[in-house]
């Protein structure tokens, strides 16, 4: 069965006389203690086409490398297989030792066996799938053939969408390395939601001060252009030639627009910072406009919004004195610092509850969904110490107003953060802890005790005791939700997880990149982050655009869609199927003399998913490097007995 | 040599595959009659493949996809269409269709995919070859096998 041939999904299957090394991995043990490697290799070594089968230790190692690369060089192989671990991790290495010997590097086909074998088989039962999966990465090798990737040329130009401080650091990296930058904020003002806070935790710096200096150094680079009151409306083009459509418009809700800039009072200098609103960066338009923009790479930082919590849940909106944690450190900032008890609108705070876990860690079946049916499941990782560092800087600057910190869990895990918890109590703040079935139970006092509120919960630190708290103010520590973005979503096909936040290729590998080729992420569009984690991520996105843009072009996986012009009928069943607008057309052209219509695919549009091939009646079109008739000989593989059978001589190719 | 009935799973590259590798990181054990092909979108597979697959001897395919989550905007509602015209050209063959799933598995979801592996193995084992549940049924066929292809 395993033979090369022609079959109805394509030509390729005529190669056969290609010569495929296969090289097998003992992964120090890891792949060798369960899988039979000697036995694997006499098995391998019986395929036709098959004309070099070695192993190593560690096929990773220089010597591993170089086993491939002698073949390469001396013409032994010219299609590569190397059987080891998951292909995330090495497939890039083969390829590099492939292209350093002189091959191409997408004759190149991976055979998984450890993740997928000897991690979770064992005996001959792994070894027999070992030797399965091998000889179908072998039939695919088979029919690889030598690719170029896609270079296309990139405008040295970056478009950081937000102008939040991961947008900000983003786009002076950005500069900094001699890209042209262009900032598309929808508010007047530059700073985002780190604009809104006071003190950033764990460091105890100043806000308005990071934020001034960010948007001080944007604002007079001359490379950075400042598009405020902004969104983009349309968007074309791919990786290096991106066309975005501008809006430019007045301000109108009062998100975007605070009170400092209303037009009954005098707007801000630019460059002024306004508290709780950010740095204002000039000019808001009287009349609407729109403009276009050529732009290399998209940097996505549009940031988050808090979790608004609904009504009544812990008493917000119901009871006065039932605040968010933003809306807190807001009063806080304004609160005079005479006198050892917070005063809020005149009023004595003697003693404060401060909730953990709104809007964060909600458990189906537990928690109410939204009207949207959606819980957000994820933890928003910062507020625990945001509340942590609220809580101590009350304690420390008002010590007779008591705090009362009600959680399930503390989760103080960055550099710094732990410190703060110890911080917190040893300012005396009080710790109660909560089951997420039995939360706290806000209401308002009834007693004459001189408190408005209570905070009643059933302690898990003292054994379940039940705890009641008077209470004048009760803080929640709402969680990040990502901003509405489904307008971009739509436009550009943005991958979106679960939790509603825009999702990277691969978290560790790829962590700052969009599936869609170009798009870059920052911030906490991605994830709920802090701002030192979310200057970091910008910082990681504007070295990979620079990386991109510096070099003046682009070079893309060429794993697009290939028509084959002797079989093409034009029936256009595959420009129907097509998902992504502008990837395939027909195009009129001579087939013998006679006008005809045929398949054309534009490379740097595809994006290679091979919903065109699935429909192509005449098995005219595939994606290349991930044919089905690789797949198809890939299956035969997998079924083939051929391998198992010790007397029978084995088909030949043909 | 194995004589279980083999379940081929089509992962795709960018949830599912990765979601198999999880489930090697955490050494959880699986039969051993399951090949996995990584893929970057199942739609490229044609009706036709499926039920080649079955015709060659595969007992069981699961397709492990993004689902909603896929990267290639608009593909996974393409597949899913494709899958109700499959399953009717299953059903005229006088195969079962519980022999193919179409599930969503993440890079985490290391339980889904233990138990799609699971459920599958129980399936087959109750229903045998493909073609067994025609023979049962007493609908001639080619050596209890189905005819064609398609």
């Amino acid at each position: 069965m395993i033979m090369a041939g022609e079959n109805e999904y394509g030509k390729e299957g005529a190669a056969g006389r290609r010569k495929v090394g296969v090289y097998v991995c003992h992964c120090g043990g890891n792949i060798s203690d369960h899988v039979d490697v000697g036995e694997v290799c006499r098995r391998i070594e019986k395929i036709p086409g098959v004309t070099s089968v070695q192993n190593n230790v560690f096929m990773c190692s220089d010597p591993g490398q170089e086993l491939i690369m002698k073949d390469i060089r001396s013409g032994a192989a010219d299609r590569v297989v190397v059987a080891s671990c998951a292909p995330n991790l090495h497939e890039a290495t083969f390829r590099n030792a492939i292209s350093r010997a002189g091959g191409n590097p997408y004759i190149y086909e991976h055979a998984n066996i450890r993740e997928q074998v000897s991690w979770v088989h064992h005996g001959a039962a792994a070894t027999e799938k070992a030797i399965r999966l091998i000889a179908a990465a072998a039939a695919k090798a088979e029919r690889l053939e030598p690719l170029t990737p896609i270079r296309l040329e990139a405008l040295r130009h970056a478009t950081v969408v937000g102008g939040g401080i991961a947008g900000l650091k983003a786009a002076i990296d950005l500069a900094k390395r001699g890209v042209e930058v262009a900032i598309i904020e929808t508010s007047p003002f530059l700073g985002g939601r780190a604009a809104q806070l006071d003190r950033l935790a764990p460091s105890g710096e100043s806000a308005a001060q990071v934020i001034s200096e960010l948007a001080g150094r944007v604002l007079n680079h001359k490379s950075i252009t400042v598009h405020t009151c902004a969104r983009i409306r349309t968007y074309q083009g791919y990786i290096g030639n991106f066309r975005i459509g501008i809006g430019r418009e007045a301000p109108g809700g009062s998100g975007e627009w605070n009170e400092s800039g209303k037009k009954d009072k005098p707007a801000p200098a630019r460059g002024e910072f306004v508290p709780f609103a950010g740095v204002y960066a000039g000019e808001v338009l009287e009349i609407p406009e729109e403009f276009s923009i050529d732009t290399g790479i998209i940097l996505l930082a549009t940031g988050f919004k808090p979790y608004e919590p609904r009504r009544g849940e812990y008493g917000y909106k119901e009871f006065e004195g039932v605040v968010t944690l933003p809306e807190f450190i807001k009063m806080l900032a304004l609160a005079g610092r005479g006198g050892d008890t917070l005063e809020i609108g005149g009023r004595q705070i003697k003693s404060v509850a401060m909730i953990h876990c709104v809007g964060s860690r909600m458990i189906p079946g537990i928690h109410e969904e939204d009207e949207n049916g959606r819980l957000n499941e994820y933890c928003s990782r910062t507020c625990c110490t945001a509340t942590l560092q609220t809580a101590t800087t009350i304690r420390k600057t008002w010590p007779r107003t008591n705090v009362f910190e009600f959680y399930r869990d503390i989760r103080t895990y960055g550099r710094g953060q732990e410190e703060l918890y110890a911080e917190a109590a040893r300012a005396s703040v009080m710790f109660l802890r909560f089951d997420p079935e039995e939360p706290p139970v806000v209401g308002k006092s009834e007693d004459n005790d001189g408190y408005a509120l209570y905070a009643r919960v059933k302690d898990k630190l003292t054994f379940g005791e039940e705890i009641l708290a008077p209470v004048d103010l009760v803080v929640l520590s709402a969680g990040m939700e990502p901003n509405d973005v489904s307008d971009m979503v739509a436009m550009m096909k943005l991958p979106v997880g679960a939790d509603r936040f825009l999702q990277e290729v691969h978290p560790k590998l790829r962590p700052v990149e969009l599936s869609v080729a170009g798009i870059l992420l920052a911030g906490t569009c991605q994830a709920p982050m802090d701002t030192g984690e979310a200057c970091a991520a910008a910082s990681a996105a504007a070295v990979k655009a620079s990386a991109v843009l510096s070099r003046g072009y682009v070079e893309l996986d060429p794993f697009v869609a290939e028509v084959d012009g002797d079989k093409c009928r034009g029936t256009g069943a595959c420009v129907q199927a097509c998902l992504k607008e502008g990837a395939l057309e027909l195009v009129e052209t001579l087939d013998g003399g006679e006008k005809a219509l045929r398949a054309q695919v534009n490379a740097a549009f595809c994006i290679g998913c091979g919903a065109c091939a699935a429909v192509c009646p005449e098995g005219a079109i595939n994606v290349k490097g991930w044919t089905l008739n690789q797949y198809e000989a890939m299956l035969d593989a997998i079924v083939s007995d051929d391998l198992f059978e010790e007397e029978r001589p084995h088909a030949t190719a043909g | 040599m194995n004589k279980t009935g083999k379940i081929l799973i089509l992962a795709t590259e960018s949830c599912a595959y990765p979601g198999a590798n999880a489930v090697g990181q955490a050494h959880s054990s699986y039969p051993a009659n399951t090949y996995i092909l990584r893929v970057r979108a199942p739609v490229l597979f044609p009706e036709r493949f499926y039920l080649e697959c079955f015709e060659k001897g595969i007992w069981g395919v699961i397709i492990m996809s993004c689902g909603v989550e896929c990267p290639y905007h608009g593909a996974y509602e393409a597949l899913a269409k494709r899958m109700d015209r499959v399953f009717a050209m299953m059903k005229q063959r006088g195969l079962d269709t519980q022999r193919l799933r179409l599930t969503s598995i993440c890079t985490v979801c290391t339980r889904s995919f233990l138990k799609e592996v699971q459920q599958m193995n129980e399936i087959i084992t109750k229903l045998g070859p493909p073609g067994a549940e025609r023979a049962r049924a007493g609908i001639p066929g080619q050596n209890g096998v189905m005819a064609s292809g398609g």
